[in-house]
């Protein structure tokens, strides 16, 4: 209220703006002006990975640890027949259509952990045929924290997730 | 073991018949004495309230506040294994419970409960014994969630699960949905399942002993038992190795059934404790007098389960000795003397006299007013 009214048309168009140019991308779903996103017209991402995620809020993350060179894929949420939340209701088949015609040679299921995001994550395994490998981001340790501080669940799924450090080489 | 807990004091606000009271709290035998309607059973009430934050008498709320008032409050001092609380429940018709701990407030009742800390027998309340088997269930869950680690996460889970793939079994029947959609909610519920039944499993094998002691202690015959019925039956004889993947198949089998019906008609969910004494199942055909003893004797148990595996809980029994001879009276005053906080309630005379003769407090209520006596 203390704000001057230019401030609030200012914030006000700001919104009308963005609302107005911002449109779904073409191929991915994310947010976009154009017809793809920054991300799916950037030539230097690989088209043959492609990282399915719920929401495009999910991609900010990712995108900050620098680690993944692929292009993403917005499902629009997760399974739940409890609220009408059907596999039609979801981006799968365009995901389907988007892995044969690219060519797709390793998809990241990062859908959330929780019940409904693995149960999106296990129905698109299933409905992914051919030699694509499907993997799913691991649970686990939160980094710099101690052991002794995390739940139960947490270093549950962190044990169940465990990887080989001798032996078997693990990881690319 | 760990420190047990205790109650330090109890507060109440417009509970029932009760306008305002605050009791200090002995932390060994505790006998609240007064004639009936005095008010007993709601100071029992209130420190169930205050530590599950549900009532043990009924399940409409709106019964608890009294006459007249707009809510009704309780304010609990409590020390468990992570040290003393200031714990305060609020509920009113129309806008529920509101929960604070140390002047926090705290939203969800799962985290402000503390299922562990109270054990609660209320004679007029036989649910454990002779009510459906969601109340079996129920009792037993309480139990595992206090002291079974990831049998909460385990359990709500399998609950989410469950109704997903109910919600999801009635769009298949319409053909809103395919089969096909049904596994990945499977996949996710089988290890869930299997976790609700091994912990079910070892704690109803642990009981077992303390069970049928009590029961004999008290009266109630040398063969009492403790079962689990599973659901399937079929699974009582499967070793728990084997669970996950006998349940895998019980529920492609009987997809097409429970599709018929729109739910999952078998599971842990639909779990029963039987409570047996010799041949009698004294679920349908004990006695009052019967099934009260069972009561007694199962809620004694839980106490010694949970003294034995996380903390010794506070026995709040109402009214539980007016029924035995003065021979069992004395064995479970005896049973409970022995270090936990148990808090009894009695309208006979003979049991305050017994009760102050040794070293406990005996607390006087009548006509809303409490009196410290011995």
């Amino acid at each position: 209220m203390k704000a001057p009214t230019a401030r609030s048309h200012d914030l006000a168009g700001a919104l009308v703006e963005m609302s107005e140019r911002l449109r779904p991308c073409s191929q991915c779903f994310s947010f976009a002006e154009d017809e793809l996103c920054p991300i799916c017209a950037d030539p230097r991402r690989d088209p043959q990975t492609i990282c399915v995620v719920e929401e495009p809020s999910a991609i900010l993350p990712i995108e900050a640890t620098h680690e993944f060179r692929g292009l993403y894929h917005v499902l629009g949420g997760a399974l739940s027949p409890i609220d009408g939340v059907d596999a039609d209701d979801l981006r799968i088949d365009e995901l389907l259509v988007r892995i044969t015609q690219n060519g797709v040679r390793e998809l990241v299921v990062a859908t959330n952990p929780t019940m409904a995001g693995e149960a999106t994550a296990l129905f698109i395994a299933d409905q992914v045929s051919g030699d694509v490998i499907v993997t799913r981001l691991a649970s686990g340790l939160p980094v710099g924290a101690d052991l002794e501080h995390a739940d139960e669940l947490t270093v549950g799924r962190a044990l169940l997730g465990r990887r080989e450090m001798k032996g078997q080489p693990t990881g690319p | 073991m760990t420190e047990p807990w205790r109650a330090w004091a109890v507060s109440v606000t417009d509970l029932r018949c009760w306008d305002r009271a605050r009791i200090d709290l002995e932390p060994g035998l505790v006998v609240i004495w007064g004639p009936n309607g005095a008010g007993k059973t709601s100071l029992i009430e209130a420190l169930t309230m205050g530590c599950l934050g549900v009532s043990p008498r009924t399940s409409r709320e709106a019964e608890i506040v009294r006459h007249g008032a707009e809510a009704a409050r309780v304010e609990l001092s409590l020390d468990g294994p992570d040290g003393r609380r200031e714990r305060a429940i609020g509920y009113a018709p129309r806008r529920g419970r509101r929960m604070s701990i140390d002047d926090a407030p705290v939203r969800a009742l799962g985290e402000w409960s503390v299922p562990g800390a109270v054990l609660v027998f209320i004679p007029d309340e036989l649910r454990i014994v002779k009510g459906p088997p969601a109340a079996r269930r129920r009792h037993l869950d309480r139990l595992l969630e206090a002291s079974w680690p990831g049998y909460r996460e385990a359990s709500s889970g399998y609950k989410e699960a469950i109704s997903q793939r109910n919600a999801l079994l009635r769009r298949v029947r319409s053909g809103e949905a395919g089969v096909g959609e049904l596994a990945p909610w499977e996949t996710q519920m089988v290890p869930l399942a299997v976790e609700i039944i091994r912990a079910r499993r070892q704690a109803i094998s642990d009981l077992q002993g303390p069970f049928q002691r009590w029961l004999e202690s008290l009266g109630g015959g040398p063969e009492g038992q403790l079962r689990l019925d599973p659901s399937p039956s079929s699974l009582r004889d499967v070793p728990d190795d084997e669970l996950e993947g006998v349940i895998f198949g019980f529920i492609q089998e009987r997809r097409p059934r429970d599709i018929g019906a729109a739910q999952t008609l078998s599971g842990p969910h639909r779990d029963d404790v039987g409570l047996w004494s010799g041949d009698l199942d004294l679920r349908s055909s004990g006695s009052q007098g019967e099934q009260r003893t069972a009561a007694l004797a199962l809620t004694l148990a839980h106490r010694d389960y949970l003294s034995d595996v996380a903390a010794r809980p506070i026995l709040l029994l109402d009214d539980a000795l007016s029924e035995l001879d003065p021979d069992r009276r004395q064995r479970v005053l005896h049973a409970v003397g022995d270090g936990g906080q148990t808090l009894i309630t009695t309208a006979d005379p003979a049991v305050a006299e017994i009760a102050r003769a040794g070293s406990a407090q005996v607390l006087h209520i009548e006509d809303g007013h409490v009196a410290k006596m011995g």
